[in-house]
């Protein structure tokens, strides 16, 4: 909504500057988003007369116009036609500038020197009337003064935005009474009282409501006799800076009135309406209506409509239609102000897709009092504007008058909510400002009954707001709750997140959140089978774009993504993980709510660490998640982890891995294909992991368990063997530990090599083993025993010592 | 004799002196002092002086031999200190040389983000509270006091699965659920933090973001305790000198509703670009607990009262970090996200 301050002191004057103003507002709940003010400043540009016109002696097409602008008449070269003599019109002396930064200069126009511009109201920056028009100015206008103040240049726009509970403040009049109460000022209601002397309304129109639920009040007036042309220039100016394009005196009529009260107006042809009949019912299957934007709908029953006792001829309070369009010719108008359902009115404007002044107004409620206000104001000002007769009588068909709500309420409530201590009369004082009246029952309560423009006030709590926010919200005191402490404040899932976060950051990860919803051909690109759970996403029904169209059923699209927006940036070292929730649908549609599993998800690519001058760099492969994953488990002491090698249908075929807990499935690790690589834009490895957070945090212990320092030292031997490249690395140390038994306290493998000195088809591997005894120390002989033992395990498997 | 012992002393003590290195001096020690050295051989030639010398000749022989020995020590001394040094010397190591890398890791700035509200919270007594990102529409509008055809809908602009389930516009569902899963005990002191969805996107909205939505209910809760609450939370999260204000607002879930500013944090409320020369900047709605919703979860509005709120945390990452654009928060960009490490 936006309020002219101009326009506004008609109905209050705040004593205030438009800015003082604002801030009241804004902190009294009516948010005033900006102060705009209106229009550009012309210094240069004045009122002159035109006091005499002649052909241009060279071009037939151009007017020399003699221009009285009080301190010397200048012969301007004009290309407008539309002035006469006596005219007063805007004129931009040499040195001018006019909006867009031209600057007004004396120009020799086909041979005549033209000492300056007649403007036109767009030259002045005004959304009015075409380039070839001069703007004509009021002939009150005195000769020598500027335009622009002439033209109210240099008011303040308030632009509010409102919460949809306050429609009242969508009308000057409700924004006057919100600012009379927040400043005791009077509110002036406009001259509403028409002289009707025509013929009674009643004999020439019936109206009917077939549907009093969708339309419980209609009402209709009429004037007669009108001349259709601009309404003037006041008007026009008041409605451009409300946001409104002026169309012709009638029209710009309603919407005025519509801005003044708030409550939509149309006006109908009443000739076009031929059969002299209103009547308001359901659109029937099949009916159309070509609405004035020229569109023809298709109507159901659904929509309410207008129509003439056969046709529809509007789309009830949304949009008129065409055939009984104010026009040119038009002499006589019917003016509607009705009351409509507020839903059905908001279901027909997204259906339809206009949403607009009228209807945004019809769905959030319109004081019920304004429907007369307006039909006498509309009337007054087409009598007074288009030179219309009113004809005698109102049709109001009211099929459920509005009552005043009235609401009992103890003042000791408002305190108590507020934590105040306000006395009665403080209360009494603050709602009587609102306009609310407040009769004090004796009783210890207070009985009080809302306006009707405030329709949004209907129960107590609703006073309590209206007394604390006029009060000041700023006055309220500032406590802290008391009460009970509560415990558990943290969830044990929350804290295996938290710290398996820790751990990631700590490797060197680092964390991405990335959109829960996906592109669903990225499912297809990770080549899953149909059958794969993970093929049945959770389809968006209104996403933005293919892109965000379904929910995702696992964190690696999201990844690989990021990996391809960082790779394509030249960051080619990267080190990910993201947590969070992947959705899987029972059966789809979806028919309750989905299982939302919180999954761990890891991603690496380029070097580690990042090439540099003193330590190597590695591939970040699958050992470098790896790494990280068996800090992780280390630290929620989670045990019996084994990694299973597993083809994935995005993988690299050899390595890819299920990752089990105690035989159970948790996740997998693995080498993104390099053809699915490829599909993302990648050419370099990257590895990837997922994991089940959920079935983490079941196995996770968070508190450490700590066993007392060994007493007796503990010796140290390495091992090298050479073995078979296909017996798998966890089976030698699982080999290592069953043969050395308890005496065995640390097995770490530090070595691997291939190639020169060893074998086709082997491989070395070097451990080193730690021996130790709980109860004292072991002998030279004891480690020699168990580590022949160790050895001849290994022998079994087909190791050999390496020389 | 005690000219020979002389002249062997100006010796010894030169070559001492001369000595340049260990092993130099080591020679040195032994031509003089060994036992086959000098000092030895002129004290084996005492046979040959007169009886009444030898006492006294004996004598300056063995102050001679401590004296040079002690020369030998500092010499020695000497000598080590400087190969000390020359290894010293050798073990230069360039200061200035790059450091051995560390990579560190880093929480997203939105996980930061949600740590740090966490804390403040959980501090202040509240309990976690969860909720699903796919809601139904009963939570996610209905119980919140938001009908079907409330023009109030049309505040947020929904993601829809079917017509009965959407992704939640607003952690205020987790308010329901967790009113629902409590009722009737008391209090009820939750935070939730979490996932949002709504049909926008630009430099200032994104399709998916985060709230923090908190409740409190209990007997006797009032508008001044969400004023304190909230102030504290403000303070603890950008500064003790912070000044909130609180504007009347709306909202279908509460009643009395607050809008809640905190004095610009770019210029200390004198205004700037960012808060629009008005000084202030908006950072959450808040309000006291619409009737209808207690009553709907559980709770009789006549006995209790509670206030909720919610806040959109990439707002406050934002004006923490001084970041102008919120889809940065997701291109998980790592020239973006290192600068957190």
């Amino acid at each position: 909504m936006r309020v002219s301050y101009e326009w506004l002191k008609e109905y209050i004057d705040p004593g205030k500057s438009a800015e003082e103003v604002a801030d009241l507002l804004t902190l009294s709940g009516v948010e005033v988003e900006a102060v705009e003010t209106f229009g550009p400043s012309l210094p240069s540009v004045v009122v002159g007369e035109v006091k005499g016109l002649e052909s241009h002696p060279g071009r037939s097409n151009l007017t020399l116009v003699d221009t009285d602008i009080g301190e010397e008449t200048l012969k301007i070269v004009c290309g407008a036609k539309n002035m006469q003599v006596g005219d007063k019109v805007p004129t931009a002396r040499p040195g001018a500038e006019l909006p867009g930064g031209r600057i007004i200069e004396a120009t020799d126009i086909h041979g005549v020197t033209s000492p300056g511009m007649i403007c036109s109201a767009q030259e002045l920056g005004l959304e009015l009337g075409s380039e070839e028009e001069i703007l004509i100015l009021d002939r009150a206008s005195k000769i020598g003064d500027p335009v622009d103040e002439l033209l109210g240049f240099g008011d303040k726009i308030l632009v509010l935005e409102l919460t949809p509970d306050r429609p009242d403040c969508l009308s000057m009049i409700g924004v006057a009474h919100e600012i009379a109460a927040l400043t005791g000022k009077e509110v002036k209601m406009p001259r509403l009282t028409p002289p009707a002397t025509g013929p009674s309304l009643e004999e020439s129109l019936k109206v009917a409501i077939v549907d009093s639920e969708l339309c419980p009040r209609y009402t209709a007036r009429a004037v007669d006799e009108i001349t259709i042309g601009r309404s003037p220039l006041w008007m026009q100016l008041r409605l451009l800076k409300a946001g409104i394009r002026p169309i012709n005196n009638v029209v710009d009529i309603t919407n005025y009135v519509m801005w003044e009260f708030g409550q939509p107006l149309h006006a109908f042809d009443l000739d076009l309406l031929k059969s002299g009949e209103i009547l308001v019912r359901r659109a029937q299957e099949g009916e159309n209506v070509v609405t004035l934007d020229g569109v023809e709908r298709k109507l159901t029953p659904e929509a309410l409509v207008i129509t003439d006792g056969t046709r529809p001829v509007a789309l009830a309070g949304v949009m008129g239609g065409e055939d009984t369009e104010i026009n040119d010719s038009t002499k006589m108008v019917l003016i509607e102000a009705a009351a409509f359902n507020p839903t059905s009115i908001r279901r027909t404007a997204r259906r339809y897709n206009l949403p607009s002044e009228a209807s945004q107004r019809f769905e959030k409620g319109v004081n019920p009092e304004a429907v007369t206000w307006s039909q006498d104001r509309a009337a007054l000002l087409m009598h007074e504007l288009t030179g219309g007769t009113v004809l005698r009588g109102l049709i109001d068909q009211n099929e459920a008058p509005v009552q005043e709500t009235e609401i009992r309420i103890n003042p000791e409530k408002i305190n108590r909510v507020l934590g105040l201590e306000l006395d009665k009369d403080m209360v009494v004082d603050l709602l009587s400002k609102l306009g609310f009246a407040v009769n004090d029952n004796q009783e210890g309560t207070l009985d009080i009954t809302v306006p009707l423009r405030r329709g949004d006030v209907a129960i107590e709590e609703d006073i309590i707001e209206e007394v604390a926010r006029l009060y000041g919200y700023d006055k309220i005191p500032v406590t802290l709750p008391r009460g009970e402490l509560l415990g558990n404040v943290k969830s044990y899932d929350e804290r295996v997140q938290d710290l398996t976060r820790d751990v990631l950051t700590a490797c060197g990860y680092h964390e991405c959140i990335t959109y829960s919803f996906i592109n669903p051909s990225t499912l297809v690109r990770l080549r899953f089978p149909d059958d794969d759970p993970r093929m049945k996403p959770i389809p968006v029904q209104n996403p933005f774009s293919e892109e965000q169209a379904v929910m995702r059923t696992t964190l690696l699209p999201g990844l690989l993504k990021t990996v391809q927006h960082n790779y394509s940036h030249r960051e080619l070292n990267q080190m990910l993980f993201e947590m969070g929730a992947v959705f899987e649908a029972q059966s789809l549609p979806l028919e309750g709510l989905p299982e939302e599993r919180m999954k761990l998800g890891i991603a690496v690519t380029g070097q580690i660490p990042e090439p540099n001058w003193v330590d190597p760099s590695r591939e970040a492969d699958f050992f470098a998640i790896k790494g990280a994953l068996e800090a992780l488990f280390k630290r929620l002491q989670v045990e019996e982890v084994s990694f299973v090698p597993q083809t994935m249908p995005f993988g690299h075929p050899a390595r890819c891995a299920l990752i089990k807990i105690e035989g159970r499935v948790v996740g997998y690790l693995g080498q993104v294909h390099p053809d699915v690589a490829e599909a993302w834009e990648i050419d370099q490895p990257v590895t990837v992991s997922e994991i089940d957070l959920a079935l983490l945090c079941e196995k996770a212990n968070l508190v450490p368990r700590v066993a007392p320092l060994p007493r007796y030292p503990a010796a140290k031997r390495d091992l090298a063997i050479v073995v078979p490249k296909e017996i798998p690395a966890d089976k030698l140390e699982k080999a290592i530990r069953e043969a050395g038994g308890v005496l065995v306290s640390q097995v770490k493998m530090f070595d691997l090599y291939e190639g020169k000195q060893i074998p086709e088809g082997k491989r070395s591997l070097a451990y080193s083993i730690t021996f130790r005894r709980d109860e004292g120390t072991l002998t030279e002989a004891e480690i020699n025993r168990t580590q022949e033992k160790i050895q001849n395990a290994l022998f079994e498997l087909g190791a050999v010592l390496r020389s | 004799m005690l000219e020979k012992l002389k002249e062997l002393e100006d010796e010894a003590r030169g070559k001492i002196e001369e000595a340049n290195d260990l092993e130099e001096l080591k020679t040195v020690k032994v031509r003089f002092l060994g036992k086959k050295g000098e000092l030895t051989k002129l004290l084996r030639s005492l046979g040959s002086v007169p009886s009444e010398e030898r006492p006294v000749i004996g004598k300056k022989a063995n102050a001679l031999r401590e004296e040079l020995e002690r020369a030998i020590e500092r010499r020695e001394q000497v000598l080590q200190d400087a190969q000390r040094r020359e290894r010293w010397e050798k073990e230069r190591v360039d200061v200035t040389l790059p450091g051995r890398p560390v990579t560190v890791g880093q929480r997203h700035p939105l996980t930061m983000i949600i740590d740090e509200i966490k804390e403040i919270f959980t501090g202040l007594g509240f309990q976690l509270a969860y909720g699903p990102d796919i809601e139904t529409d009963y939570y996610n509008f209905e119980a919140l006091n938001i009908p079907a055809d409330h023009p109030a809908r049309d505040m947020q602009d929904s993601f829809y699965i079917t017509d009965q389930y959407l992704l939640r516009t607003h952690t205020s569902p987790v308010q329901i659920r967790s009113m629902e899963r409590q009722a009737p005990k008391l209090p009820v002191r939750i935070i939730c933090l979490g996932k949002v969805y709504r049909r926008d996107d630009d430099a200032t909205h994104s399709p998916m973001f985060h709230q923090c939505e908190g409740l409190v209910v209990d007997t006797d809760i009032t508008f001044a305790d969400l004023k304190g609450t909230l102030d504290s939370f403000a303070r603890e999260m950008f500064g003790p000198e912070q000044r909130v204000r609180f504007r009347p607002s709306f909202f279908p879930f509460t009643e009395p509703s607050a809008e809640v500013d905190i004095s610009c944090i770019m210029c200390g409320g004198k205004g700037c670009r960012t808060c629009s020369y008005t000084g202030w900047l908006e950072i959450l709605g808040s309000g006291m607990v619409h009737p209808r919703v207690l009553e709907g979860s559980g709770y009789n509005p006549r006995e209790v009262t509670g206030f909720a709120f919610g806040m959109g945390v990439e707002r406050i990452a934002m004006l923490k970090y001084g970041i102008g654009d919120l889809r940065l928060f997701f291109s998980n960009d790592l020239r973006f996200l290192k600068q957190f490490s």
